[in-house]
């Protein structure tokens, strides 16, 4: 994590890379003004302008004219419309049992990994990096084969069809879990990579049980990953609609699908690039306190 | 080993009770360890091997236990006309964005790892934001911007959204690649006579090579399976993830979308596997889990 913040140049103290990385080249801007002048150019025409017009089309009062005056009417109205705190508090819990279903999974696995796996870790971390690679459509769709009236599920499960395992919040929240399982695994992985094997050793000679070990030793050490895994988590499932869209029923209505319905099936570009707004400065503040933690656990070690 | 040392000074010490004692825990452990692996296995690929299983299914219905053996349902997807279109435009999408992304996103890596200057900070968190942010808000606000400038959308449209949400992915990657070898090696090259292109060719090349080809292959299978950017950047046109979407709720298409689905699943199992592989390769057990390590965990996000 922290080599990846410093080779994408996040947060890298000039002064303290230079010891290690030579001194600054006098040509550097220039150098890398030619290098990155393709891919910054890019990622500012296709990337940061769509943003600033989404942008005025949450100010513009009949969107897309833009010459029809400007108004906060559809930030006011995305406010007050009862309808979106429903939405926001069923995706919150929605979101909030899939995060502890996942760190249930994520924590031992994470530990078995880092400490008793062996040979098997690259294995396991190769693995987890191939399940998520797989198209998520097609992983969502799969859970449907599985939980349907006439699945796997029900023909396992004695008596008659149970009908809630599909299409409700329950197979949203299962499959939520399996998909982000991989972003939930491995920043807490990285972070109990960098627990000393030594600790829980001396923990052990001095008769701690697994438990104080976990409480005491495990779960604080690693818990700058656990707090990055949950945010950088968060983010994509606050405004997932996929999951929602295939197994999710009328009582699992989520955030973003409630922003895709605005756009593409009411086309009230006003109050869905308002909403779609809001959702981008809840990811952004998210992100810049990930990126805040992963710094400062880095200044710690 | 030291647990096990303080486990045979206790069987020393504390005799045969204690010694069965300790080896039943330890046996409770190693089960209960395997029945918690088993149990993650299941949830991660449990659900396509069922996906496989019903794709050779005697029937159109997803009724369980499964009635005969038949292979009528891939040569029906491979044949329906609406598919192979959506299947030709992933590919075709897919072919232009990779090799878009590897050298957009080498450029980057280079300029963010080689080159320190005013302003590096910023230009990284442009690079790093289309991966942390949802795609959901990318695509809505692409969907926007190209409206605004009177585009028409098509898979031109996808190819471009796609390529600037996809190439900080080649970055990451390759920069972790970047930063694990020293400029030293570059400069002793020169100092030692070679020119630009030979550092390029024998000092440069032989160590990201690796990385360039797993990004390569992580950039295609990112544009391949995108469902969210194609959606709100598409024309009239249809991409595979945007085929099954549509699907998935259509009972006649049932078997159809299974046998594809398999189909591509384990086409793309086996491709990722062998990025995986070649990444271990050159990088050594070590590097690579330090490089998914660091990579996953900003890259995480960008799915939605």
């Amino acid at each position: 994590m922290a080599a990846l913040q410093e080779s994408l140049g996040i947060g890298v103290d000039d002064k303290a890379g230079r010891g290690r990385r030579g001194p600054r080249r006098p040509g550097g801007a220039r150098g890398a003004f030619g290098i990155l002048f393709a891919p910054v150019t890019l990622l500012i025409v296709l990337f940061l302008v769509p943003f600033l017009i989404m942008v005025q089309m949450s100010v513009v009062r009949f969107p897309p004219r833009v010459d029809s005056g400007y108004t906060l009417d559809h930030y006011v109205e995305v406010l007050t419309n009862p309808l979106n705190p429903h939405i926001a508090w069923t995706t919150f819990t929605i979101a909030t049992t899939a995060m502890i279903v996942m760190l249930l999974v994520a924590l031992p696995l994470a530990y078995f990994m880092v400490f008793k796996a062996r040979k098997w870790e690259l294995f396991l971390l190769l693995a987890l990096v191939l399940a998520d690679e797989l198209a998520p459509v097609v992983k969502v769709y799969a859970w449907q084969v599985i939980l349907g009236r006439n699945g796997i599920m029900n023909w396992l499960i004695p008596g008659p069809p149970v009908e809630w395992l599909l299409y409700s919040s329950f197979a949203v929240i299962l499959t939520l879990s399996t998909t982000y399982i991989t972003y939930t695994t491995i920043p807490i992985y990285a972070a109990m990579k960098a627990i000393e094997p030594a600790t829980f050793e001396a923990a052990t000679d001095l008769g701690a049980g697994w438990w104080q070990q976990a409480r005491k030793i495990l779960i604080p050490l690693a818990a700058p990953g656990i707090f990055v895994a949950m945010i950088l988590v968060y983010i994509p499932m606050l405004t997932d609609f996929v999951t929602s869209d295939i197994v999710g029923g009328t009582g699992s209505y989520m955030m973003g699908q409630r922003v895709r319905d605005l756009i593409l099936g009411q086309g009230d570009w006003g109050a869905g690039s308002a909403l779609n707004f809001l959702l981008l400065a809840m990811s952004v503040l998210l992100s810049l306190g990930a990126y805040r933690l992963a710094r400062l656990n880095r200044i710690e070690s | 080993m030291a647990t096990e040392a303080v486990g045979s000074a206790g069987i020393a010490v504390g005799g045969s009770a204690a010694a069965s004692r300790w080896r039943r825990r330890r046996a409770l452990n190693v089960w209960g360890w395997r029945v918690f692996l088993t149990l993650v296995g299941l949830m991660l690929f449990g659900p396509l091997v069922i996906l496989v299983l019903f794709s050779f299914n005697d029937s159109n219905i997803l009724t369980f236990p499964l009635e005969g053996f038949t292979t009528k349902w891939y040569s029906e997807a491979l044949t329906d006309p609406v598919l192979r279109t959506a299947l030709a435009n992933s590919f075709q999408v897919a072919f232009v964005v990779a090799p878009l992304c590897l050298v957009l996103g080498t450029l980057a890596a280079f300029g963010l790892t080689r080159f320190r200057f005013r302003g590096r900070g910023v230009i990284g968190g442009l690079v790093g934001a289309p991966l942390v942010l949802p795609w959901l808000i990318i695509g809505i606000a692409a969907l926007m911007g190209y409206a605004r400038a009177d585009i028409d959308l098509s898979l031109k449209t996808v190819v471009a959204t796609q390529t600037v949400c996809t190439f900080p992915l080649v970055t990451a990657i390759v920069a972790a690649q970047l930063f694990r070898f020293q400029k030293v090696q570059e400069e002793a090259a020169i100092d030692l006579g070679c020119s630009r292109l030979q550092v390029l060719r024998h000092i440069i090349l032989p160590h990201i090579g690796p990385a360039l080809a797993a990004a390569g292959i992580f950039a295609f299978a990112w544009s391949f399976n995108n469902y969210e950017i194609s959606a709100f950047t598409l024309g009239f046109q249809q991409t595979f993830p945007v085929w099954v979407y549509s699907n998935v709720r259509n009972p006649d298409h049932t078997a159809i979308v299974n046998a594809i689905s398999a189909l591509i699943s384990a086409a793309q199992v086996v491709l990722i596997w062998f990025a995986l592989k070649l990444m271990r390769l050159r990088s050594g057990d070590q590097a690579t889990t330090e490089m998914i390590a660091g990579t996953e965990a900003v890259a995480a996000t960008a799915r939605t």
